[in-house]
């Protein structure tokens, strides 16, 4: 069985990361454009323990699983899991790697990918064949614009896939597993597990609420998130922030929404003062209804909102909060 | 013990961005440029080091066309020692990994126990050249990273940023790539004392052709690394624009809430 694709695998709290079944999904399409067997298609585990888990993914579209294991790469580490990954794509020569863009996929993705001496196209929203050539679609300009990515005569073609640009593979099949003592090598690794934090959370879960009324950059100051959290409460809401708002403190970070805050699916998610850089989108798109509001039209947040005004939040949100409190008969 | 900080020139945000000709990539010609953003909680991570007396020198290096020196300039008026441009026209549009290779190529000799870079450019966004660094230097390597601390000259341990807002602590032994998130600290400005010294900091200048392989990795980079077109992301579907006065925008909100979603 050649390996036309090899899918790095992740798992998390015992079972495989759904982001891991968005890429079986993009590997089946890419093997149709190219008229490559879905018998090609492998993933690699790596970890500990990995039988079921392993068995699981063989059952849910990879031709198959090769799990590495090792005491050495029970918990992440970029050297262990990249030393890895780089001798099995050594070893499998794939045309195509596909990793997500997750905080492990993006760090040891191209610790392999330089170590094989191959570029790698990462946070793609999509990948697809082009006359006979798989291209590599990603933002670019923190999503101003869409860059096309051609990998040439790169072997493999190396990438990290979005969360979410994808809908998971749902079929079934019937793949095969394969147990690997983990390939670390020799040397000692040099990045050591030291333990998972939760960072301190003041009892903030954005993650249940119904309302989300978010603030950004825009809204200027810490000071002035007053109407921001006015209208949340008025809607019975939570009040979430961009990454901006966070890093400068205007808000603790349990409120932040966004690949590297929380992902939230509220049914009403009212944005100020965000422009929508994509790290904040992938946080908040599957909320059931958006509602935008920005000063700069091109914002955009105004590609994935239902209703958008673009206007001044202060004029705006106020309004709306008066306008809300009247409807409930609180005005 | 010697540290470097790895940093870009980028367009700033607000500068007028329109798609080149070719429709390969942005048309650099309208551009105004500064530091990238990331790159500042960087240089500020090893300038707090060196203000508690465990880093001893801070080099900033960038690999770019001529414009990027005032990048390397803004570094030394904030506090950097010395500066190192790789400086070449072709490395504006050059690939991660060839970048890579040239930035190794100048540092390897230097014995840098800590090499910093920010999280991702805020122009191409590949998230890729500290990792690569790490890689083709053979040193440990840590990315998103939240906070920093050197245990002892052998060791560093540093939280990195997972998702829902948690974090994972590593042990790293020296030396290593680590590139820092935002919000690491709150960078510095450069004082009107530190702008009249960095006049006379050194700026060590290297061409491509100076480093051992890298004009023709630059130039055979294409083959494996190039940009077939560049466009405004699609709208997807795209929001429907609501304009008027406040308040009459406000009730026909309130009205779509309560259709849409039920919350009212």
């Amino acid at each position: 069985m050649a390996c036309r694709i090899l899918i790095l695998a992740e798992h998390e709290g015992g079972a495989v990361r759904e982001t891991t079944f968005e890429l079986v999904a993009l590997a089946h399409r890419l093997a149709g454009e190219a008229g490559w067997s879905a018998a090609d298609i492998k993933a690699l585990l790596i970890g500990q323990g990995l039988g079921d888990l392993a068995k699981g993914l063989a059952a849910r579209g990879a031709a198959e699983v090769i799990y590495a294991e090792g005491e050495t790469v029970k918990e992440y580490t970029s050297d262990g899991h990249s030393r890895v990954l780089e001798s099995v794509i050594k070893a499998e020569s794939p045309d195509i790697v596909l990793a997500s863009h997750t905080p492990n996929g993006w760090d040891c993705a191209p610790l392999a990918a330089a170590g094989l001496g191959v570029p790698i196209a990462t946070e793609c929203s999509n990948v697809a064949f082009e006359a006979g050539k798989p291209l590599f679609t990603r933002k670019a300009f923190n999503g101003k614009f869409i860059q096309v990515l051609d990998l040439g005569d790169a072997k493999p073609k190396f990438a990290t896939m979005q969360k979410g640009a994808v809908a998971a593979f749902t079929g079934a099949t019937q793949g095969t597993v394969r147990a690997l003592p983990a390939p670390v090598g020799a040397a000692p690794l040099r990045a050591r597990f030291a333990g998972i934090k939760k960072s301190e959370s003041g009892g903030v879960d954005l993650t249940q609420a119904p309302v989300i009324v978010s603030g950004g950059r825009g809204v200027g100051a810490a000071e002035k998130f007053g109407v921001v959290k006015d209208l949340a409460s008025a809607l019975g809401g939570q009040v979430g922030a961009s990454r901006p708002v966070t890093d400068m403190g205007w808000l603790p970070h349990e409120h932040q929404i966004g690949s590297s805050g929380v992902t939230v699916t509220p049914k009403l998610y009212i944005a100020c003062g965000i422009s929508g850089a994509i790290q904040h989108i992938v946080g908040m798109k599957g909320s059931g209804y958006i509602i935008a509001i920005n000063k700069d039209a091109d914002a955009p947040i105004f590609g994935v909102a239902d209703v958008g005004i673009v206007g001044d939040l202060f004029e705006i949100v106020p309004a709306l909060t008066k306008a809300v409190k009247e409807a409930k008969g609180q005005g | 013990m010697k540290s470097l900080v790895l940093i870009k020139q980028v367009p700033n945000t607000d500068s007028p961005f329109r798609i080149n000709s070719a429709g390969t990539w942005v048309d650099e010609g309208n551009l105004t440029y500064g530091l990238n953003d990331y790159d500042r909680y960087a240089l500020e991570e090893l300038l707090r080091l060196k203000d508690a007396g465990k880093v001893t020198e801070v080099v900033a290096l960038t690999a770019g066309p001529e414009r990027a020196s005032s990048a390397l300039r803004t570094c030394l008026a904030t506090g950097a020692d010395r500066a190192i441009h790789i400086k070449d026209d072709a490395l504006s549009a050059a690939d991660p990994l060839s970048i890579a290779r040239a930035i190794v190529a100048a540092v390897k000799d230097e014995g840098f126990s800590l090499i910093l870079a920010g999280l991702q450019a805020d122009d191409d966004n590949h998230m890729a050249i500290g990792p690569f660094v790490a890689r083709l230097l053979d040193h440990a390597c840590a990315t998103a990273v939240t906070r920093l601390e050197l245990v002892d000259g052998t060791t560093a341990r540093v939280e990195r940023e997972l998702e829902n807002n948690r974090v994972q602590v590593v042990e790293l032994t020296l030396p290593a790539v680590v590139t820092v998130q935002t919000g690491i600290n709150e960078p510095r400005y450069a004082s009107l004392k530190g702008i009249m010294a960095a006049k006379k900091k050194e700026v060590r200048t290297l061409s491509l052709a100076d480093l051992k392989g890298g004009a023709g990795d630059v130039a055979a980079s294409a083959a494996r690394f190039r940009t077939v077109r560049l466009a405004p992301p699609p709208k997807g579907k795209g929001a429907e624009i609501l304009s008027g006065a406040a308040d009459q925008i406000a009730k026909e909100l309130v009205k779509r809430i309560r259709e849409k979603t039920g919350v009212i």
